[in-house]
């Protein structure tokens, strides 16, 4: 009778029973099993035997039969004491190679953690209120043509919501306004300040949490004409005096008496407002920002959040904040209107509505900071694997005495984790001194506690396993791999240790990722270049902008009659805003005798008649406007000309047209010109006089004799408006915080492609130290037989030419695509041009050349005689 | 309360160990007390009592010959030591002394 036709015990099982028994008790037990399961066979079926001894197997797993798992303490112990020593050993013999790896590691390990601050700090905007997963702002939608987005509302909006719906638990109008003039009247020398100040509702501090360090949280903002500080504005105004019952005065008309101090804001939060004034005040500040009942108009400063009741989901909120439209504007105008909630968790990222930064730019950050560690780690598998050779003698021996596989592969693992330890220590070190440089180049507060911060320590960690496994696991598992005969008869060839075609592979990785981030590097900077020098379509070089002075028209004659007479000075022109600014009011036009209004809205340049040749604007058909603020003359430009759908430029000449209800007379077009950053498009606008509107004093200068006559300009101005604080931007600099998040991205991409390129140089370094090495005799014999130095040298060359070629195989169309994909964030952009690549080629071959050149000329030059006397 | 405690499970092992006399392995005892006393017992418990008692010293055991049945795998026989015996004879004395001391009128009540 043959067992092996009768069914059998489930292997797995009984596997599973070998490994968790005692060995004392294995054989019988086991023999056990295999007879009960025998007889149920016999007697029960296939089925009931095996499900029984499925239950027999489980029901053995119980204390006393199961093996005890610490037997050998003493025995690891020395064998980890061994592995330190040896792997001590081994760092000191090889110092060069040991050196490599630990810069590379120690780089791309430093990088990692301030990226990885870096971006930790951004995703932790505004985290820190309580329930802020129910914490919402209310934004608006206008279904024109295109939809446009902003993060403003009307003015009623917080009321409707406590008056009309149930599921705000919190509700809160804020506003705030940016550059606003604080005095003291209280002090001596009245001392000016400019600030950003908020206006907001009492339950604004319910729904945020920025706690009070005096004053008391439940009456804050309650009553008109008070006003909350943070400790640090304070200081400021009062320095050692307490503030509490001080007076501050804002725009040199309204009182405001201090009574509750608030904690300084933490650094990660959108709303960096200091001083914090009644909402009740608003409307005597400013009329135009607090209508009451008027529906029709939003500001990109006065927003609404609500916190939601924990029983309402959003999308419930989202339809209930349909019916609004509905009741408050007509039946058109509802058409038109629609609000939603913008969670708080997406207002720092979300870039149609104002976020500061979007998320992916910061995920590409992480995997750059990914790519970084990465490329240290295949140096080090290189350089590993590489070494491997020399070491065979030494695992040779150690498998002859009884090493097993595992062990020689932990022993590894520990050289490894000791060069990763030290790299992460120095790292660290290295991060510490960094990080002051870092914030103050790219003006962040960001801070390293290693201590006390439990993610970056979960982080770390993290990055050390990665490291160690990455970097050591295939380098152990080759090495204790190895036949120890073979291996101690020196028969082991590149072939056993994964060949070049892996190293080969490894340094291609390491050459794509420092091309991709070279080629990234020209394309910002060159769609930077072009952003900041481009055309722009008016002057922008040599003009100075001032704030308006204080004092209606006749103060604003004054400075433009003084200011012209200024040698320095060519021409001075007021207006709400210079032709490109962040400051884009738009209204609703209706066309000459059409009764509908168009469906675009169209934006406002209000600047007088002298507006135009101030900044340089082209005038293609018609006449500038008339000095006059009475009769409504309007400018239109080429796009608002195009979007009323009138083909001919001289055809609106003449025409009337209806402009924020205002009935004028186009009287001129002029050319385009980009009145936002290039990434976005040429939107329709109008010129016109509007007196009431002018907040700046836009002077062309002679760039002669700068200095004096700025400070004549300063001078004319204070005489003319003592009371306030004096600014002065050059255009061309407020233009060129446009592109503020670009030019960050750019100094980040930069410094991590150098870093990436000094990575993979050393790698390259390593690889060529060990080519010449393993190829002395080689080259001995090369050159007895008449090879000379060109020879030798092309013998390296080409490796690793081919090399960077295929890298750049690669490199380039991911490159192009990626770039591709960025430089679609601008309407107006550069091509992607040939030469960009080869530049990137030959960057690389350049830097390539210049670290393996040295060490190829050394082989090369070297004395057959040295390398073939000896055999 | 005696230094040899034995438990009901432990004390029934204990005797089918010595009923089985010489024959005394894993499958055979639960054979045994599954057919005298109508009672499933698992190998896993059965095994666990056995390692017990061995070490407390009241059994012994050793390998048998391998045969081709089992898988090829001896078998562990077990025997009662004399410390055993003594421990099985005690637990036997204090039932039968409490037996003893149950007065006749508890079990028969007069009719």
């Amino acid at each position: 009778m043959s067992h092996s036709q009768y069914p059998r015990p489930p292997k797995f099982l009984l596997r599973f029973f070998r490994w968790y028994c005692h060995p004392d008790y294995q054989e019988d037990i086991e023999g056990d099993l295999l007879e009960r399961f025998e007889q149920r066979l016999n007697s029960e079926g296939v089925k009931k035997a095996r499900w029984g001894f499925y239950k027999d197997v489980l029901r053995l797993l119980r204390p006393g039969i199961i093996r005890s798992w610490y037997p050998h303490q003493l025995y690891h112990y020395t064998m980890f004491e061994n592995n330190l020593t040896i792997a001590l050993r081994n760092l000191k013999k090889h110092r060069s190679y040991a050196a490599i790896n630990m810069l590379g590691l120690t780089l791309g390990i430093a990088s990692a953690i301030l990226i990885f601050i870096f971006v930790k700090y951004h995703l932790s905007f505004d985290t820190f209120h309580t329930d802020t997963d129910r914490i919402y702002r209310i934004t608006t939608e206008l279904h024109l043509e295109d939809i446009d987005l902003t993060w403003g509302v009307p003015s009623p909006m917080a009321q409707a919501i406590r008056n009309d719906f149930t599921f705000a638990e919190e509700v809160a109008m804020v506003t705030h306004l940016s550059d606003k003039l604080i005095t003291i009247p209280s002090g001596q020398d009245q001392e000016k300040f400019k600030e950003s100040i908020a206006f907001a509702e009492p339950a604004f501090f319910n729904i945020f949490n920025f706690p009070l360090a005096r004053g008391n949280q439940h009456t804050v903002l309650l009553e008109p004409n008070t006003a909350i500080v943070t400790e640090r504005t304070a200081q400021k105004y009062f320095s050692e005096e307490d503030p509490m019952g001080k007076t501050i005065r804002l725009g040199n008309r309204i009182d405001f008496v201090i009574t509750g101090i608030l904690k300084d804001l933490p650094t990660n939060t959108d709303r960096p407002q200091e001083i914090y004034l009644p909402y009740a005040n608003l409307r005597e500040y400013s009329p135009g920002l607090d209508e009451e009942g008027w529906w029709y108009s939003t500001n990109r400063g006065r927003q609404c959040f609500v916190r939601l009741k924990s029983t309402f989901s959003s999308t419930e909120v989202n339809q209930s904040l349909l019916t609004i439209p509905e009741k408050y504007y007509t039946e058109e105008e509802a058409q038109i209107w629609n609000f939603t909630l913008q969670p708080l968790s997406d207002i720092h990222f979300n870039p149609d509505l104002g976020g500061y930064v979007e998320k992916k730019n910061l995920w590409a950050l992480a995997l750059i900071g990914l790519f970084l560690v990465i490329t240290a780690c295949v140096n080090f598998i290189n350089l590993a694997t590489a070494k491997a050779l020399s070491r065979s003698k030494e695992i040779g021996v150690r498998k002859v005495l009884g090493g097993l596989r595992r062990q020689l592969f932990w022993q590894f693992i520990a050289e490894t984790t000791l060069i990763t330890m030290l790299a992460l220590v120095v790292a660290i070190i290295l991060a510490y001194i960094v990080l002051p440089y870092v914030n103050q180049l790219f003006d962040l507060p960001l801070s390293l506690q290693l201590f006390q911060d439990i993610q970056l320590l979960t982080f770390l960690s993290l990055l050390l396993l990665f490291a160690i496994f990455l970097s050591g696991a295939y380098p152990g598992l080759i090495m204790a791999g190895f036949k120890p005969v073979q291996a101690l008869k020196g028969k082991l060839t590149q072939q056993h240790i994964g060949g070049f075609s892996l190293r080969r592979g490894l340094v291609i990785t390491q050459f794509t990722i420092s091309q991709l981030l070279i080629i990234g590097t020209i394309i910002i900077a060159n769609q930077m270049r072009y952003a900041q020098q481009a055309d722009m379509g008016f002057q922008q070089e040599a003009i100075v902008m001032l704030p308006r002075p204080e004092g209606g028209i006749s103060a604003m004659d004054a400075l433009h009659n003084q200011v012209s007479q200024l040698s320095g000075v060519k021409q001075a022109t007021f207006c709400n805003a210079a032709p490109a600014s962040g400051l884009n009011p738009t209204t609703a036009i209706r066309f000459d005798t059409r009764t509908e209004e168009e469906s675009f809205l169209i934006y406002l340049r209000a600047g007088d008649h002298r507006y135009v040749p101030t900044f340089g604007l082209e005038l293609i058909a018609g006449r500038n406007l008339q000095p006059s603020d009475t009769v409504r003359e309007y400018l239109l430009n080429e796009t608002a000309v195009k979007k009323l759908g009138v083909a001919v430029n001289q055809e609106v000449i003449g025409k009337n047209v209806t402009i924020n209800g205002k009935v004028g007379i186009i009287v001129g077009v002029v050319k385009d010109f980009h009145n936002k950053s290039l990434h976005e498009a040429i939107d329709p606008i109008y010129i016109t006089t509007l007196s009431s509107n002018y907040g700046s004093c836009a002077v062309k200068l002679n760039l002669a004799d700068l200095s004096s006559t700025m400070a004549a300009l300063e001078n004319t101005w204070k005489e003319i408006s003592p009371n306030q604080v004096y600014e002065c931007d050059f255009l061309d600099e407020q233009i060129a915080q446009f592109y503020e998040l670009d030019n960050l991205m750019l100094r980040l991409i930069q410094i991590f492609a150098s870093i990436a390129i000094i990575i993979g140089c050393l790698g390259l370094y390593g690889l060529v130290l060990f080519m010449a090495s393993q190829k002395v005799k080689e080259i001995g014999v090369r050159k007895v037989l008449g090879a000379g130095v060109g020879n030798i040298l092309w013998l390296f060359g080409q490796e690793c030419a081919r090399l960077l070629i295929i890298a750049f195989g690669i490199a380039a169309p991911l490159g192009w695509w990626l770039m591709q994909n960025w430089l679609e964030n601008f309407t107006y952009r550069i091509k992607i041009e040939p030469e960009i690549f080869a530049l990137a080629m030959v960057t690389t071959f350049l830097v390539a050349t210049l670290t393996a050149g040295y060490q190829s000329l050394k082989a090369s030059l070297a004395n057959p005689v040295d390398s073939l006397r000896n055999e | 309360m005696s230094k040899h405690h034995l438990g009901e499970f432990e004390e029934i092992v204990m005797l089918t160990v010595a009923i089985l006399h010489g024959r005394a392995y894993g499958v055979a005892i639960i054979d045994e007390i599954e057919s005298r006393l109508d009672r499933k017992v698992s190998i896993g418990s059965l095994q666990t009592v056995l390692r017990r008692l061995e070490n407390k010293g009241y059994l012994d055991s050793e390998f048998g010959e391998a045969t081709k049945q089992r898988g090829g795998k001896r078998k562990r026989y077990f025997t009662v030591t004399n410390f055993g015996k003594q421990a099985l004879q005690e637990a036997k004395d204090q039932r039968l002394s409490l037996w003893n001391a149950i007065p006749t009128i508890a079990f028969n009540p007069p009719s």
